[in-house]
């Protein structure tokens, strides 16, 4: 483990996320207090894929939402590119686990609605989203309600009207976690696709540790009682290159023991869950 | 033990040729082929009108207090051709569409916000509550009072049974508007303005637009209840009048009037909901 970890090597580009000593308290009805994220930090890379992978109720969520601007923190800060966030914003979009595409809209106007509001020009809108419409494979459905689409399709829509606005960071809510086996696999695969031709920088949210192993550049690994970090942790067995499909990866030098380490630590935390209960 | 065994003995035992489950003439939540549909509305028309007019051919009630459905037929031709019906209905619909405008004009504004921020909900919510259980007739003397026997007192009445729940339900269905829908948004860079506009509104518009078919219904009901109690013109003064002379026939067209319009109202809203809002997904 300790080996493992001192392998584990940081990428040198800039930081573009910093969370320094980030807590989250929130009131409960008779004026009790729970604290669901303390001394909560972490840093996040310009092109960096990082994943908050934890188990259920570790706080990953909130920990997203305070970097969304969609709660605050109760003390501690988070900075995109050294400025504090205080509001959502679109240098920060958002895709949801739950299905957000706006039914009244069609696929491209859903992509477009981001840029619309934002104020662009039709036109030049127009070309955006069919060049995102375009890179999510939506072509063929660009004028349909979602109502016609699948489930895996509609979040590409949700993935292409987030990337339309060009948000400096992509915040992913277990994004595929509604999806069946073979969708969200294409999904992880579609993922990887993005981050090699958009050159973005993502936070994702997950409790799937295949999902994680699969996806990050970065794995900032989080425990409960209360939620903070336990190990930043590096994808390092990929040598920096972004495995395109899942037979690959699954064989790769270092993915097990790295599958082991992750799944002994959930086993750690969910015993102490049982313990505190 | 014995009960098991010998069902499989029957079974194997009994035609080995085809052993599919027959389908019941009563099969949960089973759609069923459009004719049936039909037939199976018109039978249960065709039951009402025979019974009604069994029991006035055989005599079982007295014709000036159950005519037969022909009579109401006629009396209802009669009323529209020679004595100006036409009128009385078109009052009555006017006073609907113009109190039940004015309705929604306050209720789905202001039910959109309640059900949006939780300070215009805990601002406004003691006060439609507390007049949503008040029953709205009980202002008739009031309303009576204040504006007389002109169309004001009616459309008030008409207003003050319907604002409330209409408000309510606006706000129920605008919370129901998903979080995460809105904080997409919010995460796209939309305002508070801009939410409301962009994504609420849009989103709760066919729920609106239900609840706004359901409560017409209501405001039906009391639309007669207002014409009854003191008017000149309108559906409900048109039976009061009938009633002084016991015309049972010119009371039961009326009625039949009501539920004509009713109906109509009913199907151009479905109209308009399937016009407005055909992108959504048939549940």
């Amino acid at each position: 483990m300790a080996a493992l970890q001192q392998a584990a090597r940081k990428s040198e580009a800039p930081l573009k996320l910093v969370a320094s000593d980030v807590r989250k308290e929130f009131s409960l009805r008779k004026g009790e207090k729970i604290t669901a994220v303390e001394k909560m930090s972490f840093e996040v890379r310009e092109n960096e894929m990082c994943v908050l992978l934890g188990p259920s109720g570790c706080g990953k969520s909130t920990v997203l939402k305070i970097v969304a601007g969609l709660e605050m923190p109760t003390s501690g800060s988070m900075r995109l590119d050294g400025r504090e966030i205080v509001a959502p914003g679109r240098e920060r979009g958002m895709v949801f686990q739950a299905y957000t595409s706006f039914p009244w809209l069609t696929v491209r106007q859903n992509v477009e609605y981001g840029l619309r509001i934002n104020g662009m020009g039709a036109k030049e809108r127009r070309e955006r989203a069919e060049y995102y419409i375009d890179l999510v494979h939506l072509s063929k459905f660009r004028d349909v309600y979602p109502k016609q689409l699948s489930g895996g399709m509609k979040q590409r829509v949700a993935i292409a009207r987030t990337l339309a606005n060009e948000p400096a960071l992509l915040l992913m809510d277990e994004p595929f976690g509604a999806l069946d086996a073979e969708t969200r696999w294409h999904m992880q695969e579609f993922m990887i696709e993005i981050l090699e031709s958009s050159k973005i920088t993502v936070l994702m949210v997950t409790h799937d540790i295949d999902e994680a192993l699969f996806l990050a550049d970065h794995i900032v690994f989080m425990s409960t009682h209360p939620g903070t970090k336990r190990e930043d942790l590096w994808t390092d067995f990929k040598n920096g290159v972004r495995i395109r499909d899942k037979e690959e990866i699954l064989g790769m030098d270092g993915y097990r023991d790295m599958e082991t380490k992750i799944l002994r630590m959930m086993r750690e935390e969910s015993l102490l869950k049982k313990q505190l209960a | 033990m014995s009960g098991s065994d010998s069902t499989i003995a029957a079974t194997s035992a009994g035609d080995t040729a085809s052993p599919r489950r027959r389908e019941r003439w009563l099969e949960f939540k089973k759609p069923i082929p459009t004719w049936e549909l039909i037939l199976l509305g018109l039978i249960v028309w065709v039951l009402f009108f025979g019974i009604w007019k069994l029991a006035t051919a055989v005599g079982w009630a007295p014709p000036f207090l159950l005519p037969a459905p022909d009579a109401v037929a006629m009396t209802l031709y009669e009323l529209f051709a020679s004595r100006g019906f036409l009128m009385d209905v078109l009052v009555s619909v006017y006073r609907i569409i113009v109190s039940f405008a004015a309705a929604c004009l306050i209720a789905v504004p202001l039910g959109i916000l309640m059900g949006s921020f939780s300070r215009i909900e805990a601002l406004f919510n003691p006060l439609v509550s507390a007049w949503r259980y008040l029953p709205a007739p009980s202002f008739i003397p009031l309303l009576l009072m204040w504006f007389g026997t002109d169309d004001t007192s009616k459309l008030a009445l008409l207003f003050i049974g319907v604002v409330w729940f209409l408000m309510t339900l606006v706000m129920d269905h605008t919370k129901a508007v998903k979080t995460e829908v809105i904080q997409t948004a919010l995460t796209l860079g939309a305002n508070r303005w801009q939410v409301l506009r962009t994504v609420i509104v849009p989103a709760v518009m066919p729920n609106v637009v239900i609840t706004m078919r359901q409560m017409l219904a209501a405001a039906w009901t009391y639309l007669v209840i207002a014409e009854i109690m003191a008017a000149t013109d309108g559906i409900g003064a048109m039976m009061m009048r009938a009633k002084r002379f016991i015309h049972a026939d010119e009371i039961m067209a009326g009625i039949v009037m009501i539920g004509v319009l009713g109906l109509l109202f009913d199907y151009l809203f479905r109209v308009l909901e399937r016009i407005l809002f055909s992108y959504q997904e048939e549940t």
